[in-house]
């Protein structure tokens, strides 16, 4: 009774008090506290998303941006366009080749690091430092450092006599590619190495243990012990980083414009060229709807598998 | 007697002779991925302190000075561009960016990880798959929005938008970190006559603490490296921040401005890369939610 009547003076005096006891109710309180982030979205994600499937059916140009309803014209146009089936298969080799080197090299560094040595923080803080750069400077330092003159990697790898000339990196197709691969893997290999560290170092020392008293060899202990259990860790590094590489445009924008001949356009890239280079918000939007129902489809798997992994 | 001591010299011998092989195998393979991530900034470092004329020098040895380290790069890069004002406009738009994501994800975050009310799961989901609509998608049509809110070419257009991308990715961390507070406190806060918002204040917020400061970081560093809506957005000098600044300003017609483009690199790399580093290991507590103790 007393701490009734405590309450209620509470309540009076102070206006804090009294609109946490209104928003008291649990369903309440939560469709509150939500409500600004969807708010947001809805505004600013929702409703441009919104936009751009209407410019994927009409002709709107940025000059023009209130078009007519053209149907499928776009669509049509968009999947004749060689360049665009080129960008389609670019985002897929690039996305998978620079997601198994970042698994495979950051599962070694990963274990690298678990080791205790002399300086341990020192090298992970160096190891680090490519995540740490904003990735437009990243892949302008590679630039520079490809560059068809200067390039310091020919220079190496001429004084260290793996070629007589190297390749103009950035100005032929399958050096390009290979360099595009290999700033993505520079950049992304630091997050997977981290995640894998924290991941591995959660697995109980007993039950490593007791595999190997079991006879269970690294492979073994990898595949059936380690894996299961940092599982659900994995898939949120492996969705993080599939997201990040899967829509970026930053690295070939920069580094080839998709160039030689639209040879390394990603869909990122060539919608960018199309929708505000060229002006054809159409267009633009058309290619990269492209890159919706696959995230959609790889998001889900991952979260249904994230969730039956945290329930059990 | 003495085979068994003979036995165990010899035994010890090839011992130290393969740790000492493990220990070079290890180093070297350290040393490896160390070159491989730090040999750009190395580079960097380099080519921002190089005189113009050994910097284009082929007959030079491209990695070491052949004339004394010069400062006339970065004093290009200070007088003769905007630098000074992407610094200013990248610290004003990224404190409203922190601004607006904590006022955001705070509320929500906990709502989402503390809360039951129906449909909770799925806005969660539902945010996170906001993170999965490529800016190349939103670009466009944002574009056409920015102009209706006369933000053209504005660098506040940069404040409004980049919250699309750092409210997902930061009420997901946020998430992980009020997961990892037991909630027999909270009750223990209720019991104690607490209301829901006094316990999300006094309770649960102060311990997560780190979450917020990790999230704020984020935002701050995401909206700094952003590159895309930025290139889209805006296009006076005026108006840059520094990440876009760096890398559009400094190329004039055909001619790469190198020595100052890779001064300007550095000085946005290296303080990030401090902090980053100072709180990576909160940041992978965060990102692997409750996974982790």
């Amino acid at each position: 009774m007393a701490e009734l009547a405590q309450r209620r003076s509470v309540g009076l005096s102070n206006p804090g008090a009294w609109i946490g006891h209104v928003l008291d109710g649990e369903r309440l309180f939560g469709f509150v506290l939500v409500a600004p982030a969807i708010i947001y979205i809805v505004l600013l994600v929702g409703y441009p998303f919104a936009i751009a499937l209407w410019f994927t059916v009409s002709n709107a140009t940025t000059a023009h941006p209130i078009a007519e309803f053209t149907g499928l014209t776009n669509l049509l146009a968009v999947w004749d366009d060689d360049i665009f089936r080129r960008a389609l298969a670019n985002t897929f080799i690039f996305t998978l080749t620079s997601q198994a080197l970042q698994m495979i090299l950051g599962t070694g560094l990963a274990f690298l690091l678990l080791k205790q040595f002399r300086g341990r923080r020192f090298v992970r803080g160096l190891l680090m430092i490519p995540f740490t750069i904003p990735i437009a400077i990243g892949a302008m330092a590679w630039t520079w450092m490809l560059n068809p003159t200067y390039s310091v990697i020919n220079w190496i790898g001429v004084h260290a006599g793996l070629f007589t000339q190297g390749p103009n990196w950035l100005g032929e197709e399958y050096p390009a590619m290979i360099s595009i691969i290999l700033v993505n893997v520079w950049r992304n290999l630091p997050f997977s190495a981290v995640v894998l560290t924290a991941g591995i170092s959660a697995v109980p020392q007993e039950i490593l243990e007791a595999a190997n008293l079991d006879g269970a060899n690294w492979w073994v202990r990898w595949r059936k012990v380690i894996v299961p259990i940092i599982a659900p860790i994995l898939y949120i590094a492996l969705l993080f980083s599939l997201v990040f590489t899967f829509t970026d445009m930053t690295v070939v924008w920069l580094m080839t414009r998709g160039n030689p001949v639209g040879a390394t356009h990603v869909i990122a890239s060539y919608a960018f060229q199309t929708g505000v280079v060229a002006g054809s918000l159409g267009r633009g939007a058309t290619m990269s709807l492209f890159l919706f129902p696959v995230l959609l489809v790889g998001a889900l798997l991952l979260l249904r598998n994230l969730k039956a992994r945290t329930i059990d | 007697m003495a085979t068994i001591a003979q036995h165990r010299v010899t035994h010890s011998t090839a011992f130290r002779v393969r740790r000492l092989r493990n220990q070079i195998l290890f180093w070297s393979v350290i040393a490896l991925f160390v070159i491989f991530a730090c040999f750009p900034v190395y580079w960097m470092f380099v080519t921002t302190f190089k005189e113009v004329n050994d910097l284009y020098n082929l007959q030079n040895n491209p990695l070491l000075f052949h004339l004394p380290p010069t400062l006339d790069q970065v004093r290009y890069l200070f007088e003769q561009t905007n630098f000074a004002k992407w610094v200013e406009n990248t610290a004003v738009v990224g404190g409203a960016v922190v601004i607006i994501t904590v006022l955001i994800c705070v509320p929500a975050a906990y709502a989402l990880a503390r809360v039951r009310f129906p449909g909770s799961d799925s806005l969660g989901i539902g945010i996170f798959l906001t993170y999965l609509v490529p800016p190349t998608l939103l670009f466009l049509p944002l574009s056409q929005l920015v102009a209706g809110f006369g933000l053209n070419d504005s660098k506040w257009s940069l404040a409004l938008v980049y919250p699309t991308f750092t409210i997902p990715f930061c009420t997901w961390l946020l998430m992980g970190f009020f997961k990892n507070v037991p909630r027999e406190i909270t009750e223990a806060a209720r019991v104690d006559g607490c209301s829901r918002l006094g316990a999300m204040f006094r309770v649960v917020l102060p311990l997560s603490v780190p979450g917020i400061l990790t999230i704020c970081i984020f935002a701050f560093t995401l909206a700094m490296q952003e590159y895309v809506y930025a290139l889209t957005f805006v296009s006076s000098s005026d108006e840059k921040m520094i990440t876009l600044g760096v890398v559009t300003d400094l190329i004039r017609g055909d001619v790469f401005f190198w020595g100052s483009l890779m001064a300007g690199a550095l000085i946005v790399s290296i303080p990030v890369a401090i902090v980053y580093n100072l709180f990576m290991d909160t940041f992978v507590r965060g990102i692997t939610g409750g996974a982790l103790k």
